[in-house]
């Protein structure tokens, strides 16, 4: 439906227009005015558990929750008031009450520092409010990946959404009621008898570090800081935004990049938990031929290329041109494939080219 | 996955079916007695659910065993009158046989109850358990004219011949012949009718808006969760008039162009759920359900559902999730489902003394219905009463009644020797009225003017022997178990009150105990996703406000 009316909200006494559709929070965030969120991830479907994005309108007596409130014609909008901050701080304070400590290493994931953060900013006393724990840490869980250290769990679900509706594998959910909902598999699991790919999107919604990066987690007690340096996932044609961890120039992790064109933050288990190798003492630093004995050994690029070369014109000379079959690396970008697929066809004679990621 | 023959039957019968997982599940556990891992993989294939959803699902009800013995185990009511009865002592004679503890099991009339397999059973002791019936509402002292209970008393209303002969499915009849669906709407509308659950909506709004509503098919939902601590209205209503709640929902599927229409019953009732079965067949024999209601176009099937225990799938967002198999959260609102209910299609939702009423109203008219109310308040209101009163049980009383008219004329008033302490409003959702505040009249500007609301209806009375920090302990125990989980404000906030009512956790000055308990009190009630956690600090707010030396004792004495 077309209205020829321009349809406006004031958000903190600003006039500010918006279309069917828009919640407070995204018109917020427009406007670049700060909203605290704990359960919301812009890539989900908003939940509204949190409550902290509560926000005031005129007319309605309770506040109502920005993430889930669609905008509707002349709404006047409170973003902040010392009511809302006073609740927003309690809510604050009793968040931090259910788990044993705020402070996380930001190595354990990419939103893990939310809570902290806000923690600080509303300068919440996380000795207030003190009583049970809530979650419990699933120790025996010994897949290589994911730590589920769920006593710092704070019952977000962004996890279990993000698995349902990001990831599509459905693998976790939320056990019991109340103050004793735990995140689990089915029948209470490990994450590799269930239908979990190990993505690793849940660890890097996680707002606590509940979830965590095991990998990354190896050099919490590395010196350095943590750099982080934009790059494309080496693996496949999909070509997947990350961005490397790294402290002293040594690459100690990776982390999804939110605003990835290809993947928004998603990654597949090989970008983000299969990158050992490229520091790894068997990867192979220089050329190898093998020599009389048949043993491997170090050579020169000019060598090691000649004996190649050598190769195939003699495979030519012997089984003619049919016996050629080019093969192409998935990992390759498009221009390596156009010189392979040239390679192949101009300098053999051969249409016999594939790729390997066609599967 | 390969489902078992051994299973496939029962999932093949109900697969098709509306609102199949609640049926499925409990057509298992009713056969097994608990839920194998077996029977959830092949529910799981067979339904098409995730298998860490369908499981993190059934963990949300209580009373889905995964284990034996399961369904047969007794579960004694620990509910907040129950207790009051030694209800305590009951679980503890009851160990032996694996018992448990429940919530509010709805017989506060007739303590205690305790459910074993599909017997619902009360007694005080282990010796005096017995089967039996829901006690009939007695009449009011006054003779003052009552709507829904006016026939309930009429020996054999339950069954339809009975119902039929004292003027029942006339109101339906009358419609069909004489009136269009707005004509319906609009007298509803005039009778000032409002939902009797709790929240107190006007029903001829509510129905109008379905009937606008685009989408087909659009359903009507009966809300027979009755999970309010202290209210037992409806029970007595589906044991002895379940014909005028299922006549209530044909003249409702009328009026607002629905085809289907579901009773959700709480788990807790299985003597109703075999008296709706047996109802349902016979309307159904009557040609009052299915096709060709009256000889018109007009079609309405009607499907029961049991609940499995749990106090907030009677909100009505969490009800519709459960009855779709979903994880029984309550739901974002807007949108409300009048637009966005069952399956996401238009749906009313009204409790069962809401539908009850309506073929009264349509067959006397809405000048009558307004008029039983007293000065300018509409209608009827049933209240179910119960704890230290000399007649407990449920009274139809005029809207604008005098509590204490209520308390002592009709209900005989506290136990020799005693006197009444308090009483709590809405079960146990509209916290406590005491003092002076007990001079109220029984009706929602008056009862809200002292800071509670009347809700469902229950109303707990507390004599001057009872401890209100260990009640209040108790009913905020009950919150905190029964809180889904969805929203920090409640999940949390009902866990830190109750340690504080019970003084495992919190500050031992008096000052900080208070502070501590009415911030986290103010934000539950701001903010919190649904009625459950909003409510719940009525319990601590009213504790405050009536009884502030009951509670500096309790911070203050010694651990
Ligand atoms: C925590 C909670 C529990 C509720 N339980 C019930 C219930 O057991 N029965 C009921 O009819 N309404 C219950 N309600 C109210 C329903 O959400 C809904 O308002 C009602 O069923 C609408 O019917 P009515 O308009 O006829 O009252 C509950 C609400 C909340 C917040
Ligand atoms: S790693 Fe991916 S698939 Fe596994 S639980 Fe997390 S989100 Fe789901
Ligand atoms: S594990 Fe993390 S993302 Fe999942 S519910 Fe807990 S805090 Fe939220
Ligand atoms: S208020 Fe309580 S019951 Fe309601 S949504 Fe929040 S956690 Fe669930
Ligand atoms: S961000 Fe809106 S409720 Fe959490």
């Amino acid at each position: 439906m077309v209205s020829s009316q321009s349809s406006n909200i004031t958000l903190d006494g600003e006039p500010v227009s918006f279309s069917a559709g828009e919640t407070l929070y995204e018109i917020a965030k427009r406007q670049e005015t700060i909203i605290p969120t704990l359960c919301y991830d812009p890539r989900l479907e908003a939940f509204g558990s949190c409550r902290l994005c509560m926000v005031e309108v005129d007319g309605i007596r309770n506040p109502v929750a920005s993430c889930t409130t669609k905008a509707s014609d002349g709404m006047v909008v409170r973003t902040t008031s010392p009511a809302i901050e006073k609740h927003r701080k309690v809510l604050l304070e009793m968040v931090a009450s259910e788990n044993p400590d705020i402070a996380v290493d930001p190595l354990r994931g990419y939103a893990s520092q939310e809570l902290g953060t806000l923690v600080d900013d509303y300068r919440a006393d996380t000795g207030r409010f003190k009583g049970r724990q809530s979650g419990q840490s699933f120790q025996d869980d010994d897949n290589p990946f994911i730590l589920r250290d769920y006593d710092r769990c704070i019952s977000c679900y962004r996890c279990v959404r993000v698995c349902a509706e990001q990831e599509g594998d459905y693998a976790i959910n939320i056990r019991n009621r109340g103050f004793n909902t735990q995140i689990t598999t089915e029948f209470s699991g490990t994450l590799k008898d269930s239908s979990c790919t190990f993505c690793g999107q849940c660890v890097q919604t996680c707002p606590t570090g509940a979830l965590a990066d095991k990998k990354a987690m190896r050099a919490e007690n590395d010196p350095g800081e943590i750099k982080k340096t934009r790059s494309v996932c080496p693996y496949c044609g999909v070509g997947c935004s990350v961005d490397l961890l790294s402290k002293d120039d040594r690459l100690v992790g990776v982390q999804p990049a939110m605003d990835g064109p290809a993947n928004q933050g998603a990654l597949c288990i090989k970008g983000q938990f299969a990158f050992d190798f490229v520091q790894h003492n068997d990867r192979l630093g220089s050329p190898l031929i093998r020599n009389e004995a048949g043993e491997l050994e170090k050579t020169s690029w000019e060598i090691a290329l000649d004996r190649a070369a050598d190769g195939f014109r003699e495979a030519m000379k012997t089984h003619g041109r049919q016996s050629i079959y080019g093969v192409a690396s998935g990992r390759t970008p498009s221009e390596a494939d156009y010189m392979m697929q040239k390679f192949i066809r101009a300098g053999f004679g051969t249409n016999q080219i594939d790729n390997c990621s066609r599967a | 996955m390969k489902i078992s023959a051994n299973n496939e039957s029962i999932i093949d019968q109900w697969k098709e079916e509306p609102a199949a997982l609640l049926g499925v599940l409990h057509a298992f556990h009713d056969r097994d007695g608990y839920l194998s891992e077996a029977v959830i993989r092949d529910v799981a294939s067979g339904l098409k659910i995730p298998l860490a959803e369908l499981y993190g699902t059934i963990t949300f009800y209580h009373h889905f065993s995964q284990s034996p013995p399961g369904q047969s185990a007794p579960r004694v009511c620990t509910g907040p009158v129950c207790c009051l009865n030694g209800s305590a002592q009951l679980l503890n004679a009851l160990k032996d046989q694996g018992a448990t503890a429940m919530a509010c099991a709805g017989r506060c009339d007739d303590p205690i109850p305790v459910l074993k397999g599909h017997h619902a059973l009360r007694g005080t002791d282990n010796a005096s358990l017995e089967e039996k019936a829901t006690p009939l509402p007695a009449r009011n002292p006054g003779n003052i004219e009552e709507c829904i209970f006016a026939n309930i008393r009429i020996p054999n209303r339950a069954k339809f011949e009975g119902y039929r002969d004292s003027g029942g499915y006339l109101a339906v009849d009358k419609m069909l012949n004489e009136m269009s669906p707005s004509q319906v709407l609009e007298l509803m509308t005039q009778s000032k009718l409002a939902g009797r659950g709790g929240a107190g909506f006007p029903t001829g709004v509510k129905w109008k808006a379905v009937a606008e509503a685009p989408g087909n098919p659009k359903s009507i939902v009966c809300n027979a969760d009755e999970g309010e601590p202290g209210c037992f209205k409806d029970r007595a209503i589906l044991d002895y008039d379940p014909h005028a709640v299922i006549e209530g929902m044909i003249i409702a599927a009328y009026a607002t162009g629905a085809a289907q229409g579901f009773i959700y019953l709480r788990y807790e009732y299985p003597q109703s759920f075999a008296l709706l079965e047996e109802a349902i067949r016979e309307a159904s024999e009557a040609h009052y359900l299915g096709d060709g209601i009256g000889g018109k176009e007009f079609r309405f099937t009607l499907h029961l559902r049991r609940g499995a225990g749990a106090y907030i799938c009677g909100e009505e967002g969490s009800l519709l999730n459960s009855l779709e198999g979903k994880h029984p959260f309550p739901r974002n609102r807007p949108p409300f489902p009048v637009t966005h209910g069952f399956n996401n299609l238009p749906t009313a939702v009204n409790n069962v003394e809401t539908l009850a009423a309506v073929p009264q109203i349509l067959a006397k008219g809405p000048e009558w219905y307004q008029s039983l109310g007293l000065n300018e308040h509409a209608g009827t209101k049933l209240i179910s009463l119960s704890g230290d009163i000399e007649k407990p049980g449920n009274y139809e009383i005029p809207i604008g009644l005098p509590l204490r008219t209520l308390l002592y004329d009709w209900a005989g008033g506290p136990k020799a020797g005693r006197s009444i302490q308090a009483v709590t409003m809405a079960g146990l959702s509209g916290g406590y009225l005491a003092g002076d505040d007990l001079e109220i009249t029984l009706d929602d500007p008056c009862i809200r003017s002292k800071g509670s609301f009347p809700g469902a209806g229950g109303i707990i009375v507390y004599d001057d022997s009872r401890n209100m920090v260990e009640a209040a302990h108790e009913a905020m125990a009950f919150f905190a178990e029964e809180s889904c989980g969805k929203c920090f404000p409640c999940r949390i906030g009902t866990e830190r009150l109750t340690e504080r009512l019970a003084r495992d956790a919190g500050p031992t000055s008096i000052t900080d105990w208070n502070a501590e308990v009415d911030d986290i009190g103010t934000t539950m009630m701001a903010t919190s996703a649904c009625g459950l956690g909003m409510a719940a600090p009525n319990i601590t707010k009213s504790l405050a406000k009536y009884f502030p030396d009951q509670v500096t004792k309790h911070v203050q004495k010694s651990p």
